[in-house]
């Protein structure tokens, strides 16, 4: 039967848990960031293209200095701010492969570590949600564009249909791991709870 | 009493637990083969051969699976020995599946959540051999299929955007691994018994 006594180190847990998991987002990020950069001005886009993507891979940039800052001062993260900087990878990710062609661009790959780094940093609920989201918008961004350019075809439906299953994977994935993990180390705690203070044999006598 | 754990037993006990995440993601692998199997087949012969090996990968995961529910999980040697059977077997199908093989080929996403729960799984060096072994294998594929992509600068743009990205799940994979491994250490050497000891 479960004990309804909180565990030892059972609300440390848990304020902990978003902490150690934005160091994984934060460094996900920052790989997002440095390679959007070098990708974009290595046989960049024409001008009007590229004025917008610079511009939102350094706003991302300063955004993820500021996060990482508060990581580096201890300061506790704020789950609102997490999940809104995650939003914010997302949403820069589906910007920039509808400004490159939609179905056609081949930026969808980067959505690979950002829904990794969000499915072990998130709760089941949120993380499962997040990918749901990201699956939904890109099946849909797919379907529409290749359908707007008449290339909706069989292999098309087929390669979208691909390409979310195995993002579906990852996340789910990444948080089954995290919760594997967060049920470990939970029984390791309970391992360390101290014996109850012994029932004192002067009193029984 | 502090929990002491050698690292042998430590990445035993992160076999033991976390091989499930490996098994899951194949199953992702499997799924998704079943369908592009049956779904691009034009023929009976695509078919059955397509099946036979998508089949055969269903039944070594059905039998990690097994083992896994009964509480009696595979060891380092079998998963390891299946995570390689993964990284030949969608190597092979970005080379050979298909009208579109090698760069050309949208499959290489299969990568990503072998990849993944190889890092949650593994001790970092064999993660770091795996992913370096999976990206050369990859480029492999990729040069001796589409040769032509060796002199057009876009392709190999492309190319090296697809290996970065393969190279950041396997890297923040295997970083999250630490994470949580320190994690459990600390929780593991927390006072508890050691402080009633020396209350008694």
């Amino acid at each position: 039967m479960k004990s309804k006594k909180p565990m030892m180190g059972e609300s440390t847990q848990a304020e902990q848990d978003p902490a150690h998991g934005q160091v994984v987002v934060i460094f996900a990020r920052w790989i997002l960031i440095a390679t959007g950069l070098v990708l974009m001005l290595w046989l960049p886009s024409p001008i009007e293209q590229l004025r917008f993507q610079i511009f939102f891979i350094l706003l991302l940039a300063m955004a993820n200095f500021y996060l990482h800052a508060q990581l580096l001062l201890k300061r506790p993260a704020v789950q609102a701010v997490a999940y809104l900087a995650s939003a914010g990878d997302i949403a820069l990710i589906t910007l920039l492969i509808l400004l490159s062609g939609g179905y056609t661009s081949d930026l969808y790959i980067f959505y690979f570590p950002a829904l990794l780094a969000l499915s072990v940093a998130f709760a089941t609920r949120p993380a499962f949600a997040f990918g749901g989201a990201v699956i939904c918008l890109y099946a849909a961004l797919s379907l529409f564009t290749s359908a707007a350019a008449r290339d909706l075809t069989e292999a098309t439906t087929q390669i979208i249909l691909a390409r979310v299953l195995m993002l579906g994977a990852v996340v789910f994935a990444g948080n089954l791991y995290w919760r594997i993990e967060r049920d470990r180390r939970q029984a390791a705690l309970e391992l360390q709870e101290p014996l109850p203070a012994p029932v004192s044999t002067a009193s029984a006598e | 009493m502090q929990q002491v754990r050698t690292p042998a037993q430590q990445n035993a006990e992160d076999i033991f637990f976390g091989q499930i995440v490996l098994i899951w993601a194949r199953w992702f692998f499997i799924l998704a083969g079943i369908i592009l199997a049956l779904w691009t087949a034009t023929s009976t012969n695509e078919i059955t051969l397509s099946v036979l090996f998508v089949v055969a990968l269903m039944a070594m995961n059905f039998f990690l699976h097994g083992r896994y529910l009964i509480e009696k999980p595979a060891n380092q040697k079998m998963i390891l020995g299946a995570a390689i059977l993964d990284l030949i077997l969608i190597t092979a199908i970005v080379g050979t599946w298909g009208n579109d093989t090698g760069l050309r080929s949208q499959l290489f996403i299969f990568y990503y959540p072998v990849l993944l729960g190889f890092a949650f799984v593994f001790p970092r060096r064999l993660t770091t051999i795996y992913t370096i072994a999976l990206l050369a294998a990859y480029t492999l594929v990729c040069m001796v299929v589409t040769p032509s992509m060796i002199g057009s600068m876009g392709d190999i743009k492309l190319l090296v955007m697809r290996l970065i990205t393969l190279a950041a799940t396997g890297g923040l994979g295997t970083y999250y691994w630490r994470i949580q491994r320190e994690r459990r250490r600390a929780a593991m050497s927390r006072p508890g018994m050691n402080e009633y000891a020396a209350r008694a």
